[in-house]
């Protein structure tokens, strides 16, 4: 028996919801075999731009006392949350996504500048030119 | 209200809180500490606290900040309790609500009667209790770390609550981790939106309601909704919530510049309101107002809740220096020193006697 305190996946097509469950690791999240739901968190953010998180913190402490281990993910979003040290995960995600974005700004730009010069061009092309209309 | 009709009630009142053991415990504190003072005689200030009750005695800016120090004051609140009244067929007017019943008629003997009477008049008591006048709340600022390495971890914020059962609303942890890797507690508006989606509480919406935007705020006051408006801000908001504060106050002020004080009468923002007024030295209006009705113990106790609330005023000094005041001399004193539109009030106290002069019934009480 793994006791483990993860995310049960809810929600429906294009709309997730986790549910923070206590259950054994490996079975299947909708088996209908969850010990406890002590919590809630919402992936998609609200209209003030927040990710909702519900924890039963007393009931977290209490299964953690009994041998629960909380899973990978759990335990990142918990140390965000300031209940445990952040997770080094956390850490490597963030150094990840801003090197992303430090190449992705370079690489809008030159696609962006592309673009604007392609439009320049087929102005120009289908525009008539005034000395010949003129001429005629 | 008529002077006999407040004085029953005031007797009523002692007599219901004095013998009904059977109630007393359900009451809140404050509330019946305020009552238990009332002992049916008229308007001396019972037993006197010496100075001990400070934000009172000096007027200092704190003092300006906080009026809730001066609002829950024994006396103060002996004297709105029975400045509020109790009007039977106000209380338990009919409102279309949902859960409102059908009113059911019996058949009773007297004794009945005087019962059911009495246990409603308890019962009002409930619904008269005042929403206590607080100052603003100091805003949230604490942060509990600092992750500049977090960033671009999130675009958005992170709002974890703690749902642990049999917490107080008050005291439940709302922590927010913002995108830029900073973990903070939530500030007052960021709790009262979370509190309510996890929490919710009947009667209140999430954000603010359209109603209490100004615009609209003006139109419903101009509609003369002012109970209405009074009631959804208390079940909408928190007391010490500025937005509370500043629905509440724009509409006293409105009753203010209408006159409409009796709208409120009998209602459990009557207190409040007065005490608005009081707190903020605004009262010549109401003090005219109440001259004009012929109400002297009203008047008498409006001064000598200036008085309480404001104890450095002049004509608190003169007062303490008279050796038996009457009411009219007490007022009169306010009037002469601390009375912004002096003349006025001079007027309403003069077409006061005139009228007791002319009557010749009112007796002149001590």
């Amino acid at each position: 028996m793994a006791l483990a305190i993860r995310f049960a996946l809810f929600g429906c097509t294009n709309r997730p919801f986790f549910h923070i469950v206590v259950m054994e690791k490996r079975r299947a999240q909708r088996s209908g075999k969850i010990k406890e739901m002590i919590g809630s968190y919402d992936p998609m953010p609200n209209q003030d731009n927040q990710k909702l998180v519900a924890v039963d913190f007393q009931k977290l402490q209490q299964w953690l006392g009994f041998g629960a281990v909380p899973t990978k993910h759990v335990a990142e979003l918990l140390g965000l949350g300031g209940f445990y040290p952040i997770h080094p995960m956390s850490y490597i995600k963030a150094k990840r996504k801003r090197k992303l974005m430090e190449k992705q700004p370079a690489d809008m730009q030159a696609k962006e500048e592309t673009q604007e010069t392609a439009a320049i061009q087929v102005n120009e092309d289908t525009q008539p030119d005034s000395t010949e209309d003129a001429s005629q | 209200m008529a002077a006999s009709m407040k004085c029953a009630w005031a007797r009523c009142l002692s007599t219901i809180l004095l013998n009904s053991t059977k109630h007393r415990c359900q009451i809140s504190q404050p509330l019946y500490a305020s009552c238990s003072n009332i002992s049916g005689d008229s308007g001396e200030g019972g037993t006197d606290q010496t100075g001990q009750e400070a934000g009172l005695a000096d007027d200092t800016k704190k003092h300006r900040r906080d009026p809730g120090k001066a609002f829950t004051d024994v006396r103060v609140q002996k004297i709105l309790l029975r400045l509020t009244g109790l009007d039977l067929d106000k209380v338990y007017e009919y409102r279309a609500a949902k859960g409102a019943g059908v009113a059911k008629v019996a058949l009773m003997s007297d004794q009945q009667l005087k019962k059911v009477y009495e246990s409603a008049s308890y019962k009002a008591l409930r619904k008269l209790q005042m929403p206590p006048v607080l100052g603003a709340r100091e805003p949230i600022d604490e942060v509990l770390s600092e992750d500049p390495e977090l960033e671009g971890l999130n675009t958005s914020k992170l709002v974890f609550i703690d749902i642990s059962q049999r917490v107080p609303l008050k005291k439940r942890t709302i922590v927010v981790r913002e995108p830029n890797g900073t973990l903070r507690k939530a500030s007052w508006e960021e709790r009262d939106v979370t509190l309510q989606k996890y929490f919710p509480q009947s009667g209140r919406k999430i954000g603010l309601p359209r109603m209490f935007q100004q615009d609209n705020l003006e139109c419903m006051l101009d509609d003369g909704k002012h109970e209405y408006i009074l009631n959804r801000a208390c079940s909408q908001f928190e007391i010490d919530d500025p937005e509370y504060i500043r629905v509440t106050q724009r509409t006293y002020e409105h009753i203010h510049s209408n006159g409409k004080f009796e709208d409120l009468r009998s209602t459990r923002h009557f207190g409040p309101m007065i005490f608005y007024f009081t707190y903020y030295k605004k009262i010549d209006k109401l003090l005219v107002a109440f001259l004009e009705e012929e109400s002297l113990e009203d008047s008498v106790d409006l001064v000598k809740l200036y008085h309480i609330v404001h104890p450095s005023c002049k004509s608190a000094e003169k007062v303490a220096s008279m050796p038996d005041p009457t009411p009219l001399e007490i007022i009169g004193a306010f009037a002469e020193m601390d009375a912004t539109q002096k003349s006025l009030v001079q007027q309403a106290i003069q077409t006061y006697e005139k009228e007791c002069d002319s009557t010749d019934s009112t007796q002149l009480r001590r």
